[in-house]
């Protein structure tokens, strides 16, 4: 009986024009003018990767291959061997962009927080090849962009 | 002299010790040469000034017939058997309930202070060597103790324990 | 029912086991798994990590599966409340002082404290204290040590005390500072000592030249067989993007059981040395020029065309005792399409005077696992432990076991780890006079004379007591072996030696069996890689020279078939070939290079699909592990293409099976006979005992395999060679 009144008077027709009309007269755009403009990001945003160092210098990666385990889309590479001081470290340590799908996976597996994923989301490549974040590569984006990384991950912190 | 010497080149063991080895393989079934470990390292302790050393260790594992491992396993599991240099005199303070409750730490602390050296180290002189906390020595009548080397000291008092240290020299 | 069986009852389910079993052997024949870290099959039983406690009806505490025994009418329950909560504290108690580097350690993914805690550990520590440390031990250049791991279980220290025969490895110390190691510093040195990497439950040990280069779960397994003795070692080979990372066993009790000797599990590091061929080579002069397989191979068919046109005896082809049956089939169908019988692959056998009285394959006599159950050996020139490290083990089971009685006559003293009835050395005198002497007993103390062929041999023995004594126990007993080692075969005075062993083997009763020398010997026997047999065992019009007198007549041209090295062939055999020969080597390393004029570079065990055929007359096929390096190619398919390129008929094979069963279809009645046929006298002559087996020198892989090299045993070997 109800639903035979809804359906005779659009009663849920007339409910959705209201709110269309409401958000038509309320405010006058939400267009951000990019890249003037930005919107605001997460820290949990997942953009172009990097690898990390402890304070000392000592890069944190130690080989566990865990990322490139648990990566979806196949896109981590490692190689790993016995560094001159003994301990296990990477000797090649590929992530392909192309393959990539920034699940962020890589990061929550990492055990010593070694690979994450930067708020940088504005990169290009002009040459074939470039797609290859390689372990050099990984790391100069790293120490770049330590600050914004550990208060990210510091902001994130509380929520782990 | 010269004899035991000779001997004690040949299989790093004095005729002395071999004497006392054999006496105490007497006592098990001839397979069992085994048995005769704690025995042959507890005369080798005494004969080498309280402590042991690897060749010893391996004049007894070849004397006896054993994988020398088996000889250092039961070395290292005694806290009886010392395997580094250690002082002559082997001081240690019971610090377990009974004498705890009487004072065997503050007894330690003395014996610690008295000395100049803390649990498990020797005195520089070589004569003290003061061992890991013991368990309990089985004298608690006579609570607070202290055993040096095979004698019990008993019912002690931070003046007694000077005076036996200083006896012994 | 039996008296020698008890019912009891696991999880409410009633079930039947054997008195004095365990009460883990009865879980795990019931399905009822209970979780254990210290407890293994093959080792004896310590009780000390106390995973494996189970609730017992009426016992008042959980009980230690492992050690309690059945008993008629016990009620066990592996998952109760009780029981579950006894397994979860004692995890509780081993993750105390276990680190938490699960990302570095290399047993990570296939740890079984790890898979235990995730079925029994809580998710939070309870346990605020510090963590002990213990130091690393170096135990060697195989095994490496994070000690800190080790929870205690000691397997490690019963492998090395009750299957190496010599503990090396104890617990020292007591309580919180009990450490396994081998207290003074020093490395663990005997054949089999790679197991207890296997044996390890945690990351305590581990392989040290695999260290931290691969995860358990990114590597394929691919089965093996070893190619570096007779036994026929089965392996898996850990594959990571076409490479082996690492070498493992593979469980067959028929053959290695649990096992592997060093020298299977390191030798994969050889296939990556530096000199590792990875495409064909051609002299030029004093140079060489990397060529392109279609120059390669037309060059070679053009040469041993021109050869065999002229005169096919001067064709001398060797194939290494470690090819695969297949490899060595095509090798002998070359060499006897091109109308040579000069095929050999005894590198190292210098007295051929008897080989028309070698069985079709030289047998072991029994199957490997029955070693075990002889009742009375006598091992005659055998390096044992070196030869075949696995048939050594048996052996030792038999000897300390069943208290057999096992006998030897060798040129040299070697150690054996269990109780020796006798040993002969010659000192002087040499196997040949021992052996004589105790055929000389054995014949007296039945009173029968000798069979004719050995009479001249016997004639002037003198027996002494350690010869009668041997006669003695080789005389009554059940299942008694005469077993004639590598060293023997490679004496100087085989024929004699053989002639001597059937003669005790016949007056005595007891069976004679070989030790073959080298890998895969018992295929290239099937496979008629032999001057004087065909294909199983066929008899020839005419034989051809054995791989000594090839080597002297000073040939045209000569194909080496397998990686074969300097150190493979007798003294000079360099300057023999080079004299006026055009040599092609089928050859994985540039070591060829000292003797060749083509190389082909070829795949090795690892990288071939093949089969090997072991002393007891086991075929094992595996499908190749590896891609081969560069353009090396597996040695059949290049066989295969010189087969066509010389225009031999039915060369087309498809694959290694195909060769195999057109193989095994010729040798389907081939028995194992060790027979010795014989009746001739064989002459009285001194000859050269046989040179040393070396333990990690057997092959070109081996030698190249660094770890292995590293080993005191291998310094210790080439101290020796420089001496």
């Amino acid at each position: 009986m109800k639903s035979i009144f809804k359906t005779l008077f659009l009663s849920e027709l007339c409910q959705g024009l209201y709110v269309t009309a409401r958000q038509f007269f309320a405010r006058p755009h939400v267009v951000v003018q990019y890249p003037e403009e930005k919107t605001p990001q997460s820290p949990r945003f997942r953009g172009l990767h990097a690898q990390r160092r402890y304070a000392n210098g000592q890069e944190r990666c130690i080989a566990c291959k865990l990322c490139e385990a648990v990566c979806p889309a196949l896109a981590i590479n490692i190689e790993s061997g016995v560094s001159d001081d003994g301990t296990r470290r990477t000797t090649r340590y590929d992530i392909d962009l192309f393959k990539c799908i920034f699940c962020g996976f890589c990061e929550e597996a990492c055990p010593v927080d070694a690979i994450v994923e930067t708020r940088i989301h504005e990169y290009h490549m002009e040459n074939r090849g470039e797609n290859i974040m390689t372990k050099d590569k990984l790391l100069a984006v790293g120490d770049k962009f330590e600050a914004m990384i550990a208060a990210d991950k510091a902001a994130d912190a509380r929520y782990r | 002299m010269s004899n035991t010497d000779h001997n004690a080149v040949q299989t790093g063991l004095s005729a002395h010790l071999k004497e006392e080895i054999d006496h105490w393989l007497t006592k098990f079934p001839p397979e069992r040469k085994r048995s005769a470990v704690l025995a042959a390292l507890r005369a080798a302790q005494h004969e080498n000034n309280g402590f042991l050393t690897a060749q010893q260790m391996d004049a007894i594992a070849e004397y006896l017939q054993l994988p020398p491992i088996q000889v250092y396993e039961v070395a290292s599991f005694y806290s009886m058997f010392e395997t580094k240099p250690v002082g002559r005199y082997h001081v240690s303070v019971c610090t377990n309930i009974s004498c705890m409750l009487c004072g065997g730490e503050e007894l330690l602390e003395h014996v610690e202070k008295r000395l100049g050296i803390k649990v498990g180290e020797s005195t520089s002189d070589g004569r003290f060597f003061l061992k890991r906390e013991e368990e309990c020595l089985a004298a608690c009548t006579g609570a607070p103790m202290m055993m040096v080397d095979h004698v019990f000291y008993e019912n002690l008092t931070p003046a007694r324990v000077d005076e036996i240290l200083d006896s012994l020299k | 029912m039996s008296d020698d069986l008890v019912n009891i009852e696991i999880n409410g389910r009633p079930v039947q086991a054997r008195k004095g079993q365990m009460l883990i052997h009865a879980t795990d024949a019931s399905g009822d798994y209970v979780p254990r870290f210290c407890y293994h099959d093959k080792l004896p039983i310590a009780a000390n990590c106390r995973m494996c406690l189970v609730e017992v009806e009426k016992a008042p505490k959980p009980l230690p599966a492992c050690a309690t025994p059945v008993a008629e009418g016990m009620k066990i329950f592996t998952k109760s409340p009780k029981a579950i909560a006894a397994q979860k504290a004692v995890m509780e108690f081993l993750l105390i002082n276990h680190p938490l580097d699960c990302p570095i350690c290399d047993q990570g993914g296939e740890c079984e404290l790890q898979d235990l805690a995730v079925g029994f550990g809580r998710d939070v520590a309870r346990y605020a204290e510090r963590k002990r440390v213990v130091k690393d031990k170096n135990i060697g250049p195989l095994v490496s040590t994070d000690m800190t791991r080790c929870i205690h279980c000691t397997r490690c220290v019963r492998f090395t005390s009750e299957i190496q025969g010599f503990q090396e490895l104890g617990t020292c110390g007591r309580g919180e500072h009990v450490e396994i190691g081998t207290f003074i510093e020093k490395s663990v040195e005997h054949e089999l000592s790679g197991n207890i990497i296997d044996l390890c439950p945690v990351g305590a040990l581990n392989s040290k030249p695999y260290r931290y280069s691969a995860r358990a779960w990114e590597m394929t397994q691919q089965p093996l067989v070893s190619p570096h003795d007779s036994v026929g070692t089965n392996m898996f080979a850990h594959v990571l993007r076409g490479r082996v990372m690492r070498v493992v066993p593979r469980v067959n009790e028929d053959i290695n059981e649990n096992w592997i000797a060093d020298r299977d599990r390191y030798s994969y590091e050889g296939l990556y040395s530096e000199d590792r061929l990875t495409k064909p080579q051609m002299r030029e002069g004093y140079s060489w020029r990397e060529v392109d397989w279609q120059t390669a191979l037309h060059a070679v068919a053009d040469r041993l065309n021109a050869v065999a046109r002229q005169d096919a005896g001067q064709i001398g082809v060797l194939a290494a005792p470690s090819v695969t049956l297949e490899e060595a089939y095509l090798t002998q169908r070359i060499a006897r399409g091109l109308g040579s019988n000069n095929i050999d692959h005894r590198l190292q056998r210098s007295d051929c005077s008897d080989q028309q009285f070698d069985p079709v394959f030289p047998w072991l006599g029994c199957s490997i696992a029955e070693l075990e159950q002889t009742g009375s050996l006598l091992v005659i020139g055998s390096n044992l432990r070196k030869e075949a490290p696995l048939l050594a083990h048996r052996i030792r089971k038999a000897a300390v076991k069943r208290g057999a009685q096992v006998a030897f006559i060798n040129a040299r003293t070697y150690k054996y780890l269990f109780p020796v009835s006798g040993y002969l050395a010659s000192n002087g005198i040499g196997m040949v006079d021992h052996l004589a002497a105790v055929v000389a007993a054995a014949a007296q103390a039945k009173g029968v004379t000798v069979p004719a062929s050995v009479n001249a041999l016997v004639a002037k023995a003198q027996a002494s007591d350690a010869h009668r004594a041997i006669a003695a126990q080789l005389s009554s007993g059940e299942r008694r072996i005469i077993l004639l080692g590598a060293l023997a075969q490679r004496d100087g005075g085989f024929a004699q030696l053989r002639a001597l062993a059937a003669a005790l083997s016949q007056i005595t009763g007891a069976q004679l069996g070989y030790i073959a020398d080298g890998g895969n010997t018992v295929a290239a026997h099937l496979a008629g890689v032999l001057p004087h047999r065909g294909v199983a065992g066929q008899s020839l019009p005419a034989s051809g020279l054995s791989a000594a007198d090839m080597l002297d007549a000073k040939l045209k041209s000569y194909l080496l078939v397998g990686s074969i090295e300097a150190q493979d062939l007798p003294a000079g055999a360099i300057e023999k070939m080079r004299a006026n020969g055009f040599v092609v080597a089928l050859s994985s390393y540039a070591s060829a290079k000292d003797y060749a004029d083509i190389i082909l570079p070829i795949g090795t065990f690892a990288e071939t699909s093949g089969t090997y055929v072991n002393v007891e007359g086991r075929w094992q096929s595996v499908p190749g592990a590896a891609s081969p390096l560069g353009e090396a190619r597996p040695a059949w398919k290049v066989l295969r293409v010189l087969g066509n390129l010389l225009n031999l008929s039915d060369f087309d094979y498809e694959n290694s099976e195909q060769i195999r069963d057109e193989l095994r279809n010729q040798t389907g009645n081939v028995i194992a006979d060790n027979r010795y046929h014989n009746t001739a006298a064989v002459a009285r002559h001194s000859a050269a005992e046989a040179i040393e087996v070396q333990l990690y020198s057997v092959d070109a892989i081996v030698r190249r395999a660094t770890a292995l090299q590293l080993t005191h045993e291998a310094l210790q070997a080439r101290a020796g060679e420089q001496a």
